[in-house]
């Protein structure tokens, strides 16, 4: 390898062009300081996944159109169904072979049926997961995490993509970013996804902190 | 003079790396940097820079690059735009977004390969005195994020898992040691080998 560093010029170097130095100098910090702060969305995020959040708070994106099927067999439209319920939804994304991040999930869910149930917001708010693994996830693979979640079905719905050729869109529409694991198993980012009435993507939330999720959802007529 | 054959190989090294570098970034060795980010930050992006570095001795030779002397005095404007390209390819969204964005990671690829070339640019026409500004800021930049990387809970990029970032990590932190004492030793050597012409 080269050396890194050489003695200076000699004889020093004359001041000729230092003018034309600082103001490519001034440039050059102006571009970066420029790419940056766009990148980040003026150095609000620094991670896709707080880009995504920050971008979807600021302008809520509507869901696309997606059939979907229940666990008992039933299809629908995604977003029709969303907007027929009159609820507002938190929604998230898993694959019900998961041991890994859907469980802790799992387990938030639970906790957000609970107190769902006990502060009687039954017709306000509704619980969604959304299997992204259509392959392996038919109705008989939901209905036997339904069971094993123990779902209220009035509160807590589960379904999975009636296509696996919707499985791509499904996940740009929402953010998330599936990448394969050992022992087949995905890794992925986890989150709330308040869905409102019309069908809309208005705001993602932190999953440890379901409290303020479920407040956000009931906060929206 | 350099004869042929060395000219050659001269320009043959710079390309051989830039060569392994982007081809990093196609099918099939692509999956290497999708699936693992030590392969993309600790492999790809140093070959690129490196690259760029050792390419830097041919393209100085071409007329319009000698032009841009007298805009890089001391070394001033290389050390600030290559800082800046550092940094940006460092923050997790831009990892993240070469990932899947085939546009973006052009952008990386020819933007790495213009900070190596800048840095030797700058290098050879700098004081160490301002040589320590950039070496304190890029080494400590990169220390502190490797640092960061290889001991958060939290998982920085979605295009890959944490085991993969905490690996990264520690790498990062160990290229930023290793650059640093590459520098320090580079300097004292050159210093005295100064210091024997004069006496």
């Amino acid at each position: 390898m080269d050396r890194i560093s050489s003695p200076p010029p000699e004889p020093a170097p004359s001041t000729d062009g230092l003018a034309q130095t600082f103001a490519a100098s001034l440039v050059a910090l102006l571009l970066g300081l420029a790419a940056v702060f766009y990148a980040t969305d003026h150095g609000h995020a620094f991670t896709t996944e707080s880009l995504r959040r920050s971008e979807i708070s600021r302008q809520p994106a509507p869901i696309p159109k997606f059939q979907v099927v229940d666990a008992s067999g039933a299809r629908a439209d995604l977003r029709e169904w969303v907007s027929a319920s009159k609820r507002t939804w938190i929604v998230d994304f898993v694959y019900t072979r998961c041991q890994t991040v859907c469980s802790s999930l799992g387990s938030v869910y639970q906790q957000l049926q609970e107190q769902v149930r006990t502060r009687g917001l039954t017709k306000d708010v509704g619980l969604l997961t959304i299997s992204f693994d259509p392959a392996r996830d038919g109705p008989t693979a939901l209905a036997a995490y339904a069971r094993r979640m123990q779902m209220d079905l009035g509160i807590w719905t589960i379904v999975s993509l009636e296509s696996a050729g919707d499985r791509r869109r499904l996940l740009e529409a929402f953010g998330i970013m599936v990448i394969p694991a050992p022992l087949g198993e995905f890794e992925h980012n986890a989150a709330l996804h308040i869905v409102d009435r019309s069908g809309r993507l208005v705001r993602i939330m932190d999953y440890d902190a379901p409290a303020a999720a479920l407040d956000f959802a009931r906060s929206l007529k | 003079m350099t004869t042929p054959v060395h000219a050659r190989r001269a320009i043959a090294w710079p390309l051989a790396i830039l060569a392994a570098g982007a081809a990093l970034s196609i099918p099939p060795l692509r999956s290497l940097i999708e699936q693992s980010m030590a392969w993309h930050m600790l492999i790809q992006m140093p070959l690129l820079v490196l690259g760029g570095w050792l390419s830097m001795r041919c393209l100085a030779a071409l007329r319009p690059v000698g032009t841009l002397e007298r805009w890089n005095r001391y070394g001033l404007t290389g050390f600030i735009a290559a800082q800046a390209i550092l940094a940006f390819w460092m923050l997790p969204l831009s990892i993240d977004r070469a990932v899947v964005l085939p546009w973006f990671d052009l952008l990386k690829i020819a933007s790495l390969f213009a900070c190596g070339a800048m840095l030797r640019h700058s290098f050879e026409r700098s004081p160490a005195l301002i040589q320590v500004f950039f070496v304190g800021y890029a080494v400590s930049m990169m220390l502190s994020l490797g640092a960061y990387f290889a001991t958060t809970d939290l998982r920085l990029c979605n295009a890959y898992s944490l085991e993969s970032q905490m690996v990264s990590g520690q790498g990062l932190a160990i290229l930023a040691m290793l650059l640093g004492v590459l520098w320090l030793v580079g300097t004292i050597r050159a210093a005295q080998a100064s210091w024997r012409r004069f006496c």
